[in-house]
């Protein structure tokens, strides 16, 4: 018997204290009421107005009332679910953190040729088969853009591409509405039904408003369709510390919480209740090659903080890590990839996305991919972090073993030693003869070798085949509709 | 003398206040605008343009640096006969059909505006007979247009093709960029350049026009 214990069932990190959190929720609503927002859409406008906003031409403004109620309505908590069986895998709440891919890069690293190249249909379902491979990614986003394709439905291949090699849940982009009622109506046969999927979706729909402060039509008729057909939807503002939004960072995450709040209330008002996942990449612009960063410092702490924000709010976040400005899988990219998953692993977002992308998201990584697969599970292992009781002392043990013996054949080694201790597979740990007679690799040869026995080895769950019919004829009914 | 060195460091610093002081100042100590221009606020920009490739300098001190450069112009313009301002040309610019991405399009317009350029921004979603009717009104030297998506890169085609069916396309040189925009991409579609960074573009448009602000 023991009062007033206090002990860390995992590793602890905040960026932001309690009060910041409420500050920087007070100055996104005031940004709301005061700035306003642009909503480009005339549903949206409508919908706006008859919820008590102030309307001026585009330009609404938000009373903080409706947004304090938006983050009462939106559920706390969303479940993904495998497309095969459609369990429950992914509950995305608290600071249960999944990670997976990002999607729409244009280029990707062929792993057999080494080289930059257009991303296809092929190269989408290559990255989908690796992700169902892979143990520590949980959902996926294609990890590249389809471009062998009619490029006004390309979006159709795109989830086709996907869904036949993974049956990990997806984040799916689309080109507009038309393309998500068609990969809504593929999941709807995939699920058995319109609301079978709703009961277990194993997809959410995905878009961003435009920073500063607009939803484009495209973004707010997205926003109602998922509100409409019950289903969730991540929203996520891409703003750019000193180009899209101030420079300095708590003006910066203001604005972007702003965006995402003012999607929310629109959502909400649709239909209250209606499935909710907050997200951003909260960046800065390189002001020397004036990229947008996926390895800046400011990005790691911002999308930390963003984290906390989403934990205040009790509303699921969609995080990002896993990625590198560096334009090949090299030192800087793994160190990059290395630091965000490991803070996004601790400070607890949800469904963390973009694992994978190298050239500030211009690019596709498979090398880096399974790297990170490997990063996420030391992540993983540290965010448990240390377990003190009775047993795990071990007081008993070290009395028994005294000094000057070991602990090599102990039971309570054979017990405990697999539970404590993360055993990598590609980081290299052998000693220097067995590394050497081995072909002497660096991390990213045995990276490469990795990718292609997935490729050549994994065979992803099927799809019964009158579902992969149905979606086939999804597909040619998109690009008949084109006139092809 | 010394004036104009002062002059040239409140340019590289960025200082529109102190600029704009020391300009009047040498108006009204007798010194020729011309002078003005060529031994204070030029060779400032001189020394802008040099750091920031070099990396010593950054793009908001570099838009600054401009900022200081145009606010004296116009304290100086009056007095000079239109020859000696110094003009690069004209650029009409924009996001093409489709494509909301405006930041990178914008930074390219304000270092053409550095560099000398009077630029015509369109926005953003810019249909192909929006950009040919712009080249009928402003008669610019260069068409600059920007797209950040696959599927919107292709707009730039559209655009190529309609201002060679409407007889346009020799009055202006194009030049493309964007994320997914290669040089390949580029020559493919009969662009005439292609920059890969906004500072990049600044340089391919002082060469397609022959403009050079130092000499
Ligand atoms: C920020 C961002 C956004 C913001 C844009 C905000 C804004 N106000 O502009 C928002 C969130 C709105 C957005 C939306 C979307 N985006 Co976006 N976005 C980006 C991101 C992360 C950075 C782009 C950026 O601003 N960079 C910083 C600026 C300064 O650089 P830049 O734009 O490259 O411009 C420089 C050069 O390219 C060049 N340049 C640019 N234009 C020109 C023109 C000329 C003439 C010249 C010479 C040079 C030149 O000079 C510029 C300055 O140095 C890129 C990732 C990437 N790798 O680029 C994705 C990216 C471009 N987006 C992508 C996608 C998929 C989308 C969406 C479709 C997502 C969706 N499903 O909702 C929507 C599309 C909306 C639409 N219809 O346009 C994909 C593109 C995939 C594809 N199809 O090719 C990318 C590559 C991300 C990815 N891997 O998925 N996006």
């Amino acid at each position: 018997m023991r009062s007033n214990y206090t002990a860390n069932g995992s590793v602890h990190l905040r960026i932001l204290s309690q009060d910041q959190c409420e500050l920087l929720y007070s100055a996104a609503t005031r940004i709301l009421e005061r700035t306003g927002v642009i909503y480009h859409d005339n549903e949206a406008l409508d919908i706006m107005k008859k919820a008590g906003c102030w309307v001026d031409g585009k330009r609404v403004r938000i009373p903080s009332k409706l947004v304090d109620r938006a983050l009462l309505t939106a559920p706390r908590r969303v479940t993904l679910h495998d497309s095969r069986t459609g369990l429950p895998v992914m509950d995305l709440e608290g600071n249960n953190a999944y990670f997976g891919t990002g999607s729409d890069t244009p280029f990707f690293i062929n792993p057999y040729t080494g080289q930059r190249e257009k991303s296809s249909k092929k190269s989408v379902g290559w990255a989908c088969k690796v992700i169902d491979a892979l143990p520590n990614i949980e959902f996926v986003m294609s990890l590249g853009i389809v471009q062998d394709v009619p490029q006004a439905i390309y979006d159709r291949h795109q989830f086709e591409a996907q869904v036949l090699n993974t049956s990990k849940p997806i984040v799916t982009t689309a080109v507009d509405v038309a393309g998500f009622s068609d990969i809504i109506e593929m999941c709807e046969c995939i699920a058995g039904g319109e609301e079978e999927l709703r009961r277990h979706p194993f997809m959410t729909l995905y878009a961003e408003p435009i920073s500063p402060l607009q939803h484009a039509t495209e973004a707010a008729t997205k926003l109602l369709l998922a509100a409409h057909k019950g289903l969730p939807v991540v929203y996520t503002p891409c703003i750019m510390a000193g180009g899209t939004v101030p420079s300095t960072l708590a003006g910066a995450m203001a604005t972007g919480l702003a965006e995402s709040l003012s999607g929310l209330v629109l959502n909400q008002q649709a239909r209250e209740g209606s499935p909710f996942i907050m997200g951003g990449v909260f960046t800065v612009m390189d002001m020397s090659s004036t990229i947008f960063s996926y390895g800046a410092p400011e990005f790691n702490l911002m999308m930390s903080a963003l984290a906390d924000m989403a934990h205040f709010f009790k509303l699921p976040m969609f995080g990002t890590a896993g990625c590198t400005d560096s334009k090949i899988m090299d030192g800087q990219a793994a160190m990059e990839a290395a630091i965000s998953i490991v803070l996004s692993a601790f400070s607890g977002a949800n469904l963390i996305h973009d694992v994978g992308y190298i050239e500030y998201g211009s690019t596709a990584s498979l090398e880096l991919l399974v790297i990170s697969d490997e990063i996420i599970g030391m992540a993983r292992r540290m965010a448990r972090g240390i377990e003190v009781n009775d047993e795990t002392l071990a007081l008993d043990v070290i009395d028994e073993v005294g000094p000057g013996g070991h602990f090599l054949s102990h039971d309570h080694t054979f017990k405990w030693f697999k539970k404590e201790t993360f055993f990598p597979e590609l980081f290299d740990r052998r000693r220097y003869d067995a590394w050497k007679e081995s072909g002497g690799t660096n991390l990213t040869k045995r990276a490469n070798t990795k990718v292609k026995e997935i490729l050549e080895g994994h065979e992803p769950a099927p799809l019964p085949a009158n579902v992969r019919q149905r979606i086939s004829e999804i597909v040619a009914r998109a690009e008949g509709s084109l006139g092809i | 003398m010394s004036n104009f060195e002062s002059l040239s460091k409140a340019v590289i610093a960025g200082n529109v206040g102190q600029a704009a002081e020391i300009t009047k100042n040498a108006l009204d100590l007798g010194a020729r605008p011309m002078d003005i221009l060529n031994l204070g606020l030029l060779p400032g920009m001189a020394v802008v343009g040099d750091r920031f490739k070099k990396g010593d300098m950054f793009v908001p001190e570099v838009l600054m640096a401009a900022r200081v450069m145009q606010s004296c112009m116009e304290i100086l313009k009056p007095m000079l006969v239109d020859e000696e301002v110094p003009s690069a040309g004209t650029v009409v610019i924009g996001t093409v059909k489709g494509d909301l991405h405006d930041i990178g399009k914008n930074l390219v317009a304000m270092m053409l505006e550095s560099a000398g350029f009077r630029v015509v921004n369109l926005g953003v979603d810019v249909p192909p007979e929006k950009f040919a009717s712009a080249i009928r009104e402003h008669k610019p030297h260069i068409l600059g247009m920007s797209a950040l998506l696959t599927t919107t890169m292709l707009r730039m085609k559209d655009t190529i093709e309609l201002l060679e069916e409407e007889g346009l396309r020799d009055k202006v040189k194009v030049i493309v960029g964007g994320a997914p925009v290669t040089r390949d991409f580029s020559e493919e579609i009969r662009a005439d350049g292609y920059a890969p960074d906004a500072a990049s573009a600044a340089e391919l448009a002082k060469q397609i026009v022959g403009f050079s602000v130092s000499s």
